[in-house]
């Protein structure tokens, strides 16, 4: 009589059994034969739904493929969904799994701060980077966000000579990246009267959302003569485009397809500036994280500079990448002879080593 | 009820089988069995969301929902994180901000005639807009004497208001109140009929998930140290997930907020089971979906065996 509600409690313990078991073999078998005298470094990311997570991981995965990582350092990766207890959670687990240093892209820039001091206490090298852990136990690595938005305004004004409308496309309220961005973009344009801020709104970093919001908001737009976009530029460009407006001046993030605009591979072609929060930030907390466990490097935070493009510099292979998708954030890798690191295509793409490449990281001056 | 009774052990049991899955891969990932420290950030890390699920099944007793859980917390994270004050006062005020808010829902649903799922998806943006309003950026602090007492990274101090917590579900479901949240969602006509003041308790529960969620964001704020605006938004979908898995009926009239606790501990330990088991992370959000599909499905084999039986 009670058969088929025991039978199913019987058959779902049995699942989650078999699930946890045959999964749990493996892996750990093969980490522990790899793990003599190597450093163990986890990558711990908030989430992973988007193509600069995805660049971001798939640069970490290759660097760690590559030398001098390969042969120093044992990697994992774990996402949590942009969920802070979920990342609080692995977190503690990789304390608890005894890691040297854990690479942290936070779900929160305050929601790790108990967690991350546990892990300090316990001798682990915490580093994070772009959305950096407040608690200050840990290192960063970091871009400055406000100059972000400095200097893509100080374009702007230059291109249109201190007069003109501009409008403000911006990021994920509520972040500290989108505030700082915006804080420095304000500052830029009040300190010029002959630029007028038209709108402002959200263009969520997405270029989807972007170029939606801006379709709906160039109805009721005068003449604009520049655009500031913290996130989603290629799809403003293609509202303004669809829209058959004159083409303004552009600062914004370092999507390939506004590249494509910029160097003229994609109609219109467009005078711009782009900049971004480089994907190989993960790469640089790994070298910070190595150094500063085997001694290296003091333990101090890095700020490394902005990767920056502007439409009169455009190298196909370098800056933009016509055979990759628009969506593709192009400054995965930086350039020129200064290079904080340089990183091939199907690192990005697939997380593949570089062939034949020593991976050469420079820290900078802390 | 014996079939809530039934419904109830569901939750037990798919806690019971995680607790076991996780100890299994735990030691033999680690070769050892947990910690201290791992059980005591789980309780720590939990809390929150033990708390919200508590006022989430509430809801769903009397046949509802509540989409605005995640406001409230942000919204009372921002507040607690932003003012620093040890006072027990100022933890008053909080828990009361949240049960106001909680209250703006009830009076919506139960006088305004508004479909639950309605009224708190558009008070949810309300309360994030306000959250963002109060604290901006992520940031603010809590003293670390309030730090001491709920959420202790060292002693266990977090076991006793879940024990509270508990008991006060205990005691609440034998009160007049507890009997007409069940009688409203098992059948509201009829519960109006014989004279429930359906309107009225329907205000005091939305108010009462309002105070939770205030109680989940002070833990919450107390185990990160800090706050973020955006804090609340994980918690809409998995408080649900933990009622669900809690056996909860979403019909309303059927469960136990001691179920949504056991599922909100099974929802963390599931976690922690795919981070042993070394799933590779891009699988990780597929294998906790299959998990609530698994736990729906137990329900549902449950409850249809329960009802062949009836009639025998």
């Amino acid at each position: 009589m009670n058969l088929p509600r025991h039978l199913a409690v019987v058959a779902a313990t049995l699942v989650l059994f078999a699930g946890a078991c045959s999964d749990a073999g493996s892996p750990a078998a093969t980490d522990d034969a790899a793990g003599g005298g190597k450093i163990k470094i986890a990558l711990s990311n908030s989430f992973i739904g988007n193509q600069w997570r995805v660049e971001m991981e798939n640069v970490y995965k290759a660097a760690c493929a590559m030398p001098p990582y390969v042969d120093e350092v044992e990697c994992s990766v774990f996402n949590a969904g942009n969920d802070v207890s979920t990342q609080s959670r692995q977190i503690s687990n990789l304390i608890s799994q005894g890691v040297d240093a854990i690479v942290v892209n936070a779900a929160s820039t305050s929601g790790l701060n108990g967690v991350v001091q546990q892990a300090c206490d316990r001798g682990i090298v915490v580093v994070s980077f772009d959305n950096v852990v407040d608690n200050t136990c840990g290192l960063t690595v970091n871009t400055d966000q406000v100059k972000f938005g400095q200097q893509l305004a100080q374009f702007i004004v230059d291109e249109l000579g201190g007069q003109g409308n501009v409008v403000m496309v911006t990021g994920v309220a509520g972040t500290g990246a989108d505030n700082d961005r915006n804080k420095g973009a304000k500052e830029v344009f009040a300190a010029h009267p002959g630029i007028k801020v038209v709108a402002t709104y959200t263009g969520m970093w997405d270029s989807a959302t972007a170029q939606r919001a801006t379709s709906g908001q160039l109805a009721n737009l005068p003449k604009v003569d520049g655009v500031w976009v913290s996130g989603g530029t290629d799809g403003v460009i293609k509202a303004f485009a669809a829209a058959n407006r004159p083409m303004p001046v552009v600062g914004g993030e370092a999507e390939n397809g506004f590249r494509k605009y910029m160097a003229g591979l994609l109609t219109p072609k467009v005078n711009g500036m782009s900049i971004g929060q480089p994907p190989f930030l993960s790469v640089i907390s790994l070298e910070l994280a190595r150094a500063v466990v085997k001694g290296e490097h003091p333990k101090e935070s890095v700020t490394i500079p902005f990767p920056v493009a502007t439409s009169d510099h455009m190298v196909p292979g370098e800056t933009v990448f016509p055979d990759l998708p628009d969506s593709f954030f192009a400054d995965f890798t930086d350039s020129g002879p200064n290079a904080t690191v340089v990183l091939c295509q199907e690192a990005a793409t697939d997380g593949t080593p570089c062939p034949g490449k020593t991976l050469d990281v420079k820290l900078g001056t802390p | 009820m014996r079939e809530a009774l039934r419904r109830v052990s569901l939750g037990y049991l798919v806690l019971a089988a995680t607790a076991v899955a996780y100890l299994v891969v735990y030691s033999s990932r680690l070769g050892r069995f947990p910690t201290s420290f791992d059980y005591l950030s789980i309780l720590n890390t939990t809390l929150p969301l033990v708390f919200v699920a508590i006022g989430q099944s509430l809801v769903v007793l009397t046949g509802g929902i509540d989409l605005s859980v995640g406001g409230i917390v942000s919204l009372c994270v921002a507040v607690t994180a932003s003012t620093v004050s040890t006072s027990a006062l100022w933890l008053v005020a909080v828990l009361a901000l949240g049960a106001a808010c909680g209250a703006v829902n009830g009076l919506i649903v139960a006088y305004g005639r508004i479909a639950p799922i309605l009224t708190t998806l558009a008070t949810l943006s309300v309360f994030t807009g306000l959250a963002l309003r109060v604290l901006p950026v992520p940031g603010g602090s809590i003293p670390p004497q309030v730090r001491h007492v709920l959420t202790n990274p060292a002693t266990p101090t977090g076991l006793i208001w879940l024990g509270l917590a508990v008991a006060g579900w205990l005691v609440l479901r034998r009160t007049r109140f507890g009997m007409r949240v069940y009688a409203i969602g098992s059948d509201e006509a009829s519960a109006r009929a014989v004279g429930v003041p359906a309107a009225a308790v329907k205000l005091k529960v939305y108010a009462l998930a309002g105070l939770c969620a205030a109680l989940a964001a002070v833990f919450y704020v107390s185990t990160t140290t800090s706050g973020d605006a955006n804090a609340g938004a994980p918690f809409i979908l998995t408080s649900i997930a933990s009622v669900v898995v809690g056996g909860v009926a979403f019909t309303g009239g059927r469960g136990s907020a001691l179920g949504a606790v056991a599922g909100a501990v099974a929802l963390t330990l599931v976690i922690d089971i795919l981070f042993f088991a070394g799933i590779d992370p891009l699988y990780q959000s597929l294998f906790q979906g299959l998990f609530l599909v698994v736990a729906v499905l137990l329900g549902t084999v449950a409850a249809l065996a329960a009802r062949r039986r009836r009639p025998a």
